[in-house]
C-alpha cells in the first residue's frame, strides 16, 4: 500500500491485526511513520485508533509485523520494545497518581544507565515550568495540563527516537491545547523527534503534521499529506467539520 | 471425531428420552444409595450432600455475585449450635428449629456482610477469614451462658435419636440396623431437593439476576438501578442462612457438634469443594460436596514407601494432596468437574434451543456430517468399550490396591455410557433409511444400537437387582 | 471495680512489642496488596516456614542467630519470587479468585509439610532478646528495665529497634533504589509502568521477596512469646495482622506498621487489660482474637480505607 515514500522510515507496521478476545479490532493495517517527521491518525470514536497504539507496543493481542528503525518488534515484550527507543503516553496520560512529579520523572529514566538523568530532569523542568514548582507534589493532585506535561516529560525521559501520543488534547482546555501543541512543535523541529499522535481534534493536528492516516473500522481508509488530507472533501466533511 | 454425536432440538422426543435416562440415573443412584452402601458410608454420604448445601451457600457468593466469602464455616456453627441447643435443652423438633436457623442465619449474614459489602474490593474475604477464625473461640466463652449451651471445648450432643416413624418404615433401606443414616440420608435429600429448587428459583428472580448483573459488571448494574450495597447484602444473608441450615442438617446427622468442628479448615474444605465443584453452577456444590468427602477419605487410606520415608495420607499430608488439588484444577480446570462433564457431554450430545415460535435456532440438518459421517463408528466403539471396561473393572476389583481399586471403579462406570451408543446407532440407521449414509454405516450403525441397548437393559436390569435383592 | 494503673505500663509494653510483630506480618500483607490488590492468605504459612529455617540453621545446625535470621530472610525472599513467577504470574491479576484459591492451596501445602516434617509440637526457638548483652549496665534485671515502675523486657525493646531498623532498610529500597522506584510506579500504574520499561512480573516478585523476607522477621520475633515454633504459629498471628492492615489502609505501608501496633494494644490494653479491671480475671483473653474481628468490621463500616488508605475510585 505504502512502499517507500519517505527517505528514511521511523516505524513501519505491515498487516497489523488486533483483537480484545473473540473481537477484531484492527484488520490488517499497513503505514508508515517518516523518521523525524510528525504523523498522526485521525478516526472516529472507536475506529482502533488507541489499539493501534497499543498494538505498535504489543499490549494486546496481534499479528502481523511491526518494524522499528530496522528491528522487527511485533514479537518483543512491551518493557524491551520501550527499551528499544519507544515512548508511548497513553490516553487518560498514565501518570503514577502516588508518586511525586520528580519519582514520576525518575521512573521515565528507569531503562536509562548514564548519568546524564538529572540534566534532563533539569532541562524539562525548564521547558515546563509548572512540573517543577511542584516537584514534590504527588502527580495525581495536578492538573489535567499539567499530568498531561508530566506524562510527556516522562516518556521523554527515557530519550526516544519514536513518540507515540495517544489523544493528548483530551479533557484540556482549548488555550492549554495550543500551548502543548505548540510545544511538540518545537520539540520536534528541535530534537527532530519523530512523533507518532492520534488524535480527534483533526484541524490541530492536520496543521502540526506532516503526513496522515485515516482509520475506519481498523483499515486505513486515506492517507497522504497532510495538505492532502485537509484538502480531501471526504476529510473535510467527516473530520474538519466543514 | 468433531462435533457432537447426537443433535437434537430442545424438547423434542428425542431430548426428551435423553433426559429420562439422566432422571433414571439419578433416581437409581439416590435409590441404591441406602441400600446398597454400608451404615458408615451413608453417613459418608450424608455429609457429602451437607457439604454440598454449605458449598452451594458460598456458591452464592463467591460464583453467583463474584465476591470472596471464605467463613462459612462460622454460618455452619452457628446452625448447628442453635439446633444442638434447642433441641436438647428446649426439647423442639428439628422441623420447629429450621426457620429458627434460618432466620438467625439470615441476620448473621446482615451484620456480616453489610460493613464489608458497602466498599468493593477484597473485604468481604477479610472479614469472613476472620469470622472463620474467631468463631471456634467464641463458644468457648463462659459468660452468658454460652458455654452452657454450646458444650464448651467438651461439645454438645443431642441425645434424641433421629428415627423413622413407623408410617415412613417403607423408604428403601430404613429398617433395623441400618435404619438410622438411611432415614436421614432420605431427609437430607429431600432437603437438599427442596434448596436445589428454591435457589433455582432466586437466581431466575429479579434479585437473583441482579446479583449475577454485579458479578458481571457491578457499574453496569449500579446504572440500572441496582442497589449495589442491598443486593450483594441480601445474597450474602441468604448464603448465610443456607450455611445455616447446612449447620442444622450437620447436627441432625450427627447428633453432636463441638467447636472445633467448625474451624478455618472447613472454611476451607468448603472452598476446595467449589473449585473441584464448578464455580458458578448449581450442581457444582453437590459434586464438589461428594468429592471432598470421598477424596479426603481416599487420601487417609494412601500410603506409598519411598525408600526410607513413607508418604502417608492418613496425616498432615492429607492437606497438602488437598492444596495440591485445589492449586492443580484453579490452573487446568477452573470450571471444576462441571465444566469437565459439559465438556464430555457436549461431544456426546448437543442440544440446539428453539426460538420462540418452536423452530430450533438452527436447523438441524445443519450438523449432520451427511455421507462422511463417521458417526456410527463411533457409537460402536462406544458401544463395545463398555462392556469390555466393565469386565476388565470387574476383574480388577479383586486386586487388592486403593489406586487400583479406585480405577476399577470408574472402568465400571463406563458403562453407563450405553444409551448414548444405542441412541446414536438408532439415528445413524435413521439416516440411512433416508438415503443419507452410505450403506457401510449400516453394520456398525446396527451393532451400536443392538449392544447400547443391551447395556442399558444391563445397568437397568443390575440396579434392579440390587434393588429387589436388599429391599 | 478498681482501676489497678500500676500494672497498666506492663500491658502498654506488651501490646505494644506484640503489635510490632502484628506490624511487621500485615507489612508483608500490603507490600503484596499494594502491588496487586490482593491478600496474600500464605503470607503466615510462609513466614512460619522461614521460622523453622531459622529453628534448622541456629538450633540444628548451630549457625550464629542472626546469620541464620539472615540466610533465612534470603531463602523465603527466593520462595517469594519462585512463587510470583511459577504460581500467580500466570493470572489475571484483575480476577481475584484465582489467586486467592492458589495462596490458599499453598497455606494448606505449607502447613501440612511442615506439619509432616516438624510435626505439630512447639519447639523452642533462642529468643534473639532473651537477655541483655553483657556489656549493657546493669538497670534492674538481666532481661529487662524498670520504667514507670514497670518491667520493660529486653525482649520489647529488642523488637522495636529491630522493627525500626527494619522500616528504615525498607525505606532505602523503596525510596532509594531503582528497584523501589519500580515497585512504586507498578504499585501505582500497572500499565503506564510497562510504557516506561519496567519489567512488571520482576518487580512483583522483587514485592513478594521483602514481603517474604518481612514475614520471616515476624514470625522469628514472635516466636518466643509462643514459646518456640510450631507449624500453627502464625494462624492467629495472621488475624491480627490482617486488622491491623485494614486499621492503617490496606495500601499504606506506613498505616500496616500503626495499624498494627494498634492493633496489639486494642488487645492488650482494651481488652487484656480492661478484662483484669473489670472482671478482676484474666478471662477475657479469649476475647482477644474477637476484638480483631471487631476491629475490621467498625474500620468497615466507619472508614472502609482505613487510617491511612488512599480511596480508590473505580472508574465505569
Amino acid at each position: 500500500m505504502v512502499d517507500d515514500v519517505f527517505d528514511e522510515v521511523g516505524l513501519k507496521v505491515e498487516n497489523l491485526h488486533a483483537s480484545y478476545g473473540s473481537v477484531e479490532v484492527l484488520r490488517g493495517l499497513d503505514f508508515e511513520v517518516p523518521a523525524k517527521g510528525v504523523s498522526v491518525i485521525l478516526g472516529a470514536n472507536g475506529a482502533g485508533k488507541t489499539t493501534t497504539l497499543r498494538a505498535i507496543c504489543n499490549m494486546c493481542d496481534t499479528t502481523g509485523s511491526v518494524v522499528l528503525g530496522d528491528e522487527d518488534i511485533s514479537r518483543t515484550g512491551t518493557a524491551e520494545i520501550v527499551r528499544k527507543g519507544m515512548a508511548h503516553v497513553p490516553q487518560g496520560r498514565g501518570t503514577f497518581p502516588e508518586l511525586s512529579t520528580l519519582d514520576n520523572l525518575m521512573v521515565g529514566a528507569y531503562t536509562r544507565k548514564d548519568n546524564e538523568v538529572k540534566d534532563d530532569v533539569d532541562r524539562w523542568f525548564e521547558i515546563f515550568p509548572r512540573l517543577a514548582e511542584r516537584h514534590a507534589q504527588m502527580a495525581g493532585s495536578l492538573s489535567g495540563g499539567e499530568q498531561q506535561m508530566l506524562a510527556v516529560a516522562r516518556a521523554l525521559m527515557c530519550r526516544p527516537r519514536l513518540l507515540l501520543l495517544d489523544e493528548p488534547s483530551l479533557g484540556l482546555a482549548p488555550l492549554i491545547i495550543e500551548d502543548l501543541f505548540e510545544r511538540f512543535i518545537t520539540l520536534n523541529k528541535e530534537t527532530g523527534l519523530t512523533m507518532l499522535i492520534v488524535e480527534q481534534n483533526a484541524n490541530l493536528a492536520l496543521d502540526m503534521a506532516d503526513y496522515g492516516y485515516v482509520i475506519e473500522s481498523g483499515e486505513i481508509a486515506l492517507h497522504g499529506s497532510a495538505d492532502q488530507l485537509k484538502n480531501d472533501p471526504a476529510v473535510q466533511e467527516a473530520y474538519l467539520g466543514a | 471425531m468433531s462435533g457432537s454425536l447426537v443433535v437434537v432440538a430442545k424438547n423434542s422426543a428425542e431430548h426428551k428420552r435423553w433426559k429420562y435416562v439422566q432422571w433414571a440415573y439419578l433416581a437409581g443412584f439416590l435409590l441404591l444409595t441406602p441400600l446398597v452402601l454400608e451404615p458408615f458410608e451413608i453417613g459418608k454420604m450424608n455429609r457429602a450432600l451437607i457439604m454440598g448445601v454449605a458449598i452451594l451457600a458460598v456458591n452464592l457468593v463467591v460464583g453467583f455475585n463474584g465476591m470472596l466469602a471464605l467463613g462459612h464455616s462460622a454460618f455452619m456453627g452457628i446452625g448447628a449450635f442453635v439446633t444442638a441447643s434447642m433441641v436438647q435443652d428446649e426439647n423442639w423438633d428439628y422441623w420447629q428449629v429450621l426457620p429458627v436457623v434460618l432466620i438467625v442465619g439470615f441476620l448473621m449474614g446482615v451484620i456480616i456482610g453489610l460493613p464489608a459489602l458497602r466498599v468493593k474490593g477484597l473485604y468481604l474475604a477479610l472479614v469472613t477469614i476472620a469470622q472463620a477464625a474467631v468463631f471456634p473461640t467464641l463458644v468457648n466463652i463462659d459468660e452468658l451462658g454460652i458455654a452452657a449451651r454450646t458444650g464448651g471445648p467438651n461439645g454438645k450432643g443431642v441425645s434424641e435419636e433421629v428415627i423413622a416413624p413407623s408410617y415412613l418404615e417403607w423408604l428403601p433401606g430404613v429398617d433395623g440396623a441400618r435404619g438410622g443414616s438411611a432415614y436421614r440420608f432420605w431427609i437430607i435429600v429431600l432437603m437438599v431437593g427442596i434448596t436445589m429448587l428454591l435457589i433455582t428459583n432466586y437466581l431466575r428472580s429479579r434479585p437473583g439476576r441482579a446479583v449475577l448483573a454485579i458479578r458481571d459488571n457491578e457499574a453496569g448494574a449500579a446504572v440500572y438501578g441496582v442497589n449495589l450495597p442491598i443486593a450483594k447484602t441480601m445474597n450474602f444473608a441468604i448464603s448465610a442462612a443456607l450455611g445455616s441450615l447446612a449447620g442444622l442438617m450437620w447436627c441432625l446427622d450427627k447428633g453432636f457438634v463441638a467447636g472445633q468442628d467448625f474451624t478455618f479448615l472447613l472454611a476451607i474444605d468448603l472452598i476446595i469443594g467449589l473449585v473441584l465443584g464448578g464455580v458458578g453452577t448449581l450442581q457444582g456444590g453437590l459434586v464438589g460436596g461428594l468429592f471432598v468427602v470421598w477424596v479426603n477419605d481416599l487420601t487417609k487410606r494412601i500410603s506409598v514407601p519411598l525408600g526410607l520415608y513413607t508418604l502417608n495420607g492418613d496425616g498432615p499430608l492429607a492437606k497438602a494432596i488437598f492444596g495440591l488439588i485445589l492449586i492443580l484444577f484453579t490452573f487446568f480446570a477452573p470450571g471444576g468437574i462441571v465444566s469437565l462433564w459439559r465438556l464430555i457431554s457436549t461431544k456426546l450430545i448437543h442440544v440446539v434451543p428453539l426460538t420462540p415460535s418452536g423452530t430450533p435456532i438452527e436447523p438441524l440438518e445443519g450438523f449432520d456430517p451427511g455421507m462422511e459421517s463417521n458417526r456410527a463408528d463411533t457409537a460402536m466403539k462406544m458401544s463395545i468399550a463398555g462392556p469390555v471396561l466393565l469386565g476388565v473393572g470387574w476383574l480388577l476389583m479383586n486386586v487388592n490396591s486403593l489406586i487400583v481399586g479406585v480405577l476399577a471403579f470408574g472402568l465400571r462406570m463406563t458403562i453407563l455410557l450405553a444409551p448414548v451408543a444405542m441412541l446414536v446407532g438408532t439415528n445413524e440407521l435413521k439416516a440411512h433409511a433416508e438415503g443419507n449414509r452410505p450403506d457401510s454405516v449400516k453394520g456398525p450403525a446396527t451393532m451400536a444400537r443392538n449392544l447400547g441397548a443391551l447395556g442399558f437393559l444391563f445397568v437397568i436390569g443390575y440396579a434392579l437387582q440390587r434393588f429387589i435383592l436388599t429391599y | 471495680m478498681t482501676w489497678n494503673f500500676d500494672i497498666l505500663p506492663d500491658f502498654i509494653f506488651n501490646g505494644l512489642s506484640l503489635g510490632a510483630i502484628y506490624g511487621t506480618v500485615a507489612l508483608a500483607l500490603v507490600l503484596i496488596f499494594k502491588a496487586t490488590t490482593l491478600i496474600n492468605f500464605a503470607t503466615g504459612e510462609l513466614a512460619m516456614l522461614g521460622a523453622f529455617l531459622v529453628y534448622v540453621l541456629h538450633m540444628e545446625q548451630g549457625i550464629w542467630l542472626w546469620l541464620s535470621m539472615l540466610i533465612a530472610m534470603g531463602l523465603s525472599a527466593g520462595l517469594g519470587v519462585l512463587i510470583e513467577r511459577t504460581l500467580t504470574r500466570p493470572f489475571d491479576p484483575a480476577d481475584h479468585l484465582p489467586v486467592v484459591l492458589i495462596t490458599l492451596g499453598l497455606f494448606l501445602i505449607i502447613n501440612a509439610v511442615a506439619g509432616d516434617i516438624w510435626n505439630y509440637q512447639v519447639r523452642i526457638l533462642s529468643n534473639p532478646f532473651g537477655k541483655f548483652p553483657s556489656w549493657v549496665p546493669s538497670v534492674g534485671g538481666d532481661r529487662f528495665i524498670m520504667v514507670f515502675g514497670s518491667r520493660l523486657k529486653y525482649q520489647s525493646l529488642g523488637i522495636w529497634v529491630t522493627l525500626a531498623v527494619a522500616l528504615f532498610v525498607l525505606g532505602l529500597i523503596l525510596n532509594r533504589t531503582k528497584a523501589g522506584l519500580a515497585f512504586r510506579a507498578v504499585s501505582s500504574n500497572v500499565d503506564s509502568a510497562r510504557l516506561v520499561g519496567v519489567h512488571t512480573g520482576r518487580t512483583l516478585g522483587f514485592g513478594w521477596a521483602i514481603a517474604s523476607a518481612f514475614g520471616t522477621l515476624g514470625a522469628v520475633l514472635v516466636a518466643p512469646q509462643l514459646g518456640g515454633v510450631n507449624p500453627n504459629m502464625m494462624a492467629t498471628i495472621l488475624i491480627y495482622a490482617l486488622a491491623g492492615a485494614a486499621l492503617g489502609g490496606l495500601d499504606s505501608l506506613g498505616g500496616a506498621v500503626l495499624g498494627g501496633i494498634m492493633v496489639g494494644l486494642i488487645q492488650a490494653v482494651a481488652v487484656t487489660w480492661g478484662g483484669v479491671v473489670v472482671f478482676g480475671q484474666l478471662y477475657m483473653s479469649i476475647l482477644q482474637l474477637a476484638a480483631a474481628f471487631l476491629v475490621i468490621l467498625i474500620v468497615l463500616l466507619f472508614r472502609p480505607s482505613g487510617m491511612f488508605g488512599t480511596r480508590r475510585v473505580e472508574r465505569v
